[in-house]
């Protein structure tokens, strides 16, 4: 469906006592009520409304009822009982708000080809109450100083990755190399072509448990998270409050009984050991299910009434309503696997991780300083990258995060 | 005539006791789906994370090395803890230090800067949000600290320090018990910005803004005034997950220590409680005695969790 698509949904709007008639008409960033006149009764502009997307991309809805909650609200109401946003701002004929106001006063200026000045955009938004001047100028420059002093590790890092033997030793030592080179990280290729097991198998076995490993857990962990978090049934509750417990619990903590465990059911040195408390890590049942919580009951309870099973109702309707909490729980996922080197419960060099082998060489001593760094960087940037690529969902997935005592 | 009441009342509260059994137990058959969805999740974690914390309690009551049956010894392994190993009193005196210090500066920390960068325009605010929370991801990145403090003329620290006349010679930073306890406060205080800072981000995104507008009518004056009454309250759950990731990373301390300090560290002056669990653990397999150890920190950070959480009841109040 393209960006500029038109959708339109037949149907009456209550505004008031009175009830209209007439068509909703969606377009990529704003909705409008148009009579049987082709006038239109009301408008809203939709741009930050992620539910909206239902009936954006046609939506099950055939009659939409949108009702004028107070003067600056509106509740819009899809026939399927589907609350799609509820007091939300909105302009509608008559009162005019401070936004279209100035938008109108724009284009009858254009019209009239006279140039607009423009607002200016503030760097800071200020807002009531205020700091003072003075408070600012501090926030921002403490802000400054501790963000550079957060950055400056990583960005030795990569400075000493890329520097040359003779820089690596030179007193004083400089952040920046002179000289950068790719020579250690050429370097890091060819030591890791020469060890006993070739390069490639440490890799295939990080990608293989890092993509099964998340693949799994996203599954069975959405599918938990899904009757926790919209089904009241016995247990339900203590069984979540013991999840949450189960937050604190490290590695090393769980490390010796697990041992114990997994040699007892023969999955130690096998990728079981690593995969299987993968699946089942708590941080990602936490997160699916606090953002799970935000999707409408009633999206749910519609599909009942037009006899969907429960398995259908959570592949076809839930999973695809939760994809940034998909996002964040493969973040999270990925981040422990990929960073998990898996020494105490594998023990074949063919089965070890790609993290595994760069920590022997980073123990490789003096004459591998330079690799070490390369290997610092390279192991440091791939979680880092795949966060910025999607910090905005994750972001938005945090903001369920609380935990509700 | 009284009995009788008595025993109608227990009578009485003996059915209520029942239904309430037996209407569960409808719900429950009712809800077989629900269990059905619950199974395999609920399995794993049952098998890897609830039945070792018993398995561990129960270990901790015996003595066991893997090649022999465990043989039970009732609290030795605790007696010996806190009355015979001094290393163990060291390891805890240093993680109280980390924790003390690290758990509530890093959760204030996450907390203040949260707030601070949360009206700056998007492009900026994702940058910040990126800077901060990079060294919690970037995996073994803290090595690169071993270059900055490290003990000769190379390292980064003590060439500026020589640079400019404040020293004469090198100081051996991860080397001198004076001096090692510092350096992995604040390696780990820079680490400490992880997914509790994410949580506090998008809460503040999350307020809904007409709660300060009200607050303003009704006479909030300040920002402290408007943190106190309206942004604390709004945040509790955030607040409460950021402290059960705090608490977390302050008493797990173990990675950190081992890489930088070396392990075991001089004088055992970088030693934690979760290094000395390792250090039985997988070193010495004294398995009932390691157990013992994650018995009481497990204890502890329970019992930490419900202290905060009670605190936070209070909150905006």
């Amino acid at each position: 469906m393209s960006e500029n698509a038109m959708i339109k949904s037949k149907g009456t709007i209550l505004i008031g006592n009175k009830n209209i008639r007439g068509e909703l008409r969606c377009q990529d960033d704003r909705a409008a009520f148009y009579n049987v006149k082709n006038e239109e009764v009301l408008a809203i502009e939709y741009s930050h409304i992620r539910a909206l997307k239902n009936v954006r991309n046609g939506g099950m809805a055939s009659t939409i009822t949108m009702k004028l909650a107070d003067e600056n609200q509106y509740e819009l109401m899809l026939n399927t009982g589907v609350k799609v946003f509820n007091h939300m701002y909105a302009a509608w004929p008559g009162k005019p708000t401070q936004k279209s106001r100035a938008d109108e006063l724009h284009r009858l200026a254009e019209l009239r080809g006279e140039k607009i000045q423009k607002p200016k955009k503030h760097l800071i938004k200020r807002r009531h109450p205020n700091r003072s001047i003075g408070g600012d100028i501090g926030v921002y420059l403490l802000l400054t100083i501790v963000a550079v002093a957060m950055g400056f590790p990583l960005v030795f890092a990569i400075g000493s990755a890329l520097k040359p033997l003779d820089e690596l030793f030179r007193f004083p030592p400089t952040i920046w190399p002179q000289h950068p080179t790719i020579d250690n990280f050429s370097d890091l290729i060819v030591t890791m072509g020469q060890s006993w097991v070739p390069f490639s198998r440490y890799l295939l076995n990080t990608v293989l448990i890092t993509f099964l490993g998340t693949f799994g857990h996203l599954i069975i962990a959405s599918m938990a998270a899904f009757v926790l978090a919209k089904y009241d049934f016995p247990g339900g509750r203590t069984f979540f409050n013991v999840v949450v417990t189960a937050l604190m619990f490290s590695g090393y903590v769980t490390g010796i009984p697990n041992y114990v465990i997994m040699n007892s059911v023969n999955i130690i040195d096998t990728y079981w050991a690593l995969l299987l408390p993968a699946f089942a890590a708590p941080i990602g049942l936490f997160m699916m299910k606090q953002f799970m919580e935000s999707l409408p009951t009633a999206l749910i309870e519609a599909a009942h009434i037009d006899g969907a099973g429960e398995f259908r109702i959570f592949w076809s309707i839930v999973m695809p309503n939760v994809k940034p909490a998909w996002l964040t729980v493969i973040i999270f996922s990925v981040q422990s696997l990929w960073n998990n080197s898996a020494a105490t419960v594998i023990y074949s060099e063919a089965k070890k991780t790609l993290v595994y082998a760069f920590q022997q060489i980073q123990a490789g001593g003096i004459a591998r300083t330079g690799q070490a760094a390369a290997v610092t960087v390279v192991v440091m940037s791939v979680p880092i990258l795949i966060f910025i690529l999607s910090q905005s969902q994750i972001l938005e997935t945090m903001a369920s995060s609380g935990i509700k005592d | 005539m009284s009995n009788m009441q008595l025993g109608s009342f227990g009578q009485r509260y003996f059915n209520m006791k029942a239904n309430k059994l037996r209407y569960g137990w409808e719900k429950a058959k009712r809800s077989k789906v629900c269990y059905l969805f619950l199974a395999p999740y609920a399995i794993l974690f049952f098998t890897f994370f609830i039945l070792p914390i018993c398995i561990s309690i129960y270990y901790s009551f015996t003595y066991y090395d893997i090649l022999q049956p465990a043989r039970f010894v009732g609290l030795e392994n605790y007696i010996n803890l806190v009355l015979q190993d001094d290393v163990f009193l060291t390891a805890v005196k240093n993680t109280f230090v980390i924790a003390v210090i690290t758990g509530p500066i890093g959760y204030i920390l996450s907390f203040m800067f949260a707030w601070f960068i949360n009206e700056l325009p998007k492009w900026l605010r994702t940058i910040a949000v990126v800077v901060f929370y990079a060294p919690s991801i970037a995996g073994n990145a803290y090595t690169i600290f071993s270059i900055i403090f490290r003990g000769d003329y190379y390292g980064y620290l003590n060439s500026i320090l020589l640079d400019f006349g404040f020293i004469d010679a090198p100081i051996l930073w991860l080397s001198n018990p004076q001096y090692i306890m510092p350096v992995l406060i604040i390696v780990i205080l820079w680490m400490s910005m992880g997914t509790g800072f994410l949580s506090f981000v998008a809460g503040f995104q999350g307020i809904d803004k007409s709660m300060y507008e009200a607050g303003y009518v009704d006479g909030v004056r300040n920002r402290w005034q408007e943190l106190y009454h309206i942004t604390l309250p709004s945040m509790k759950p955030m607040l409460l997950f950021g402290a059960v990731m705090s608490i977390t990373s302050a008493f797990n301390v173990c990675d950190v220590p081992r890489a930088l300090a070396g392990y075991p560290s001089t004088d055992y002056a970088a030693r934690t409680v979760v290094t000395h669990l390792f250090d039985y653990g997988f070193s010495r397999f004294e398995m009932g005695y390691a157990s013992a150890i994650a018995t009481l920190l497990f204890l502890v950070m329970i019992l930490s969790k419900k202290l905060i959480a009670s605190a936070l009841e209070k909150v905006g109040t």
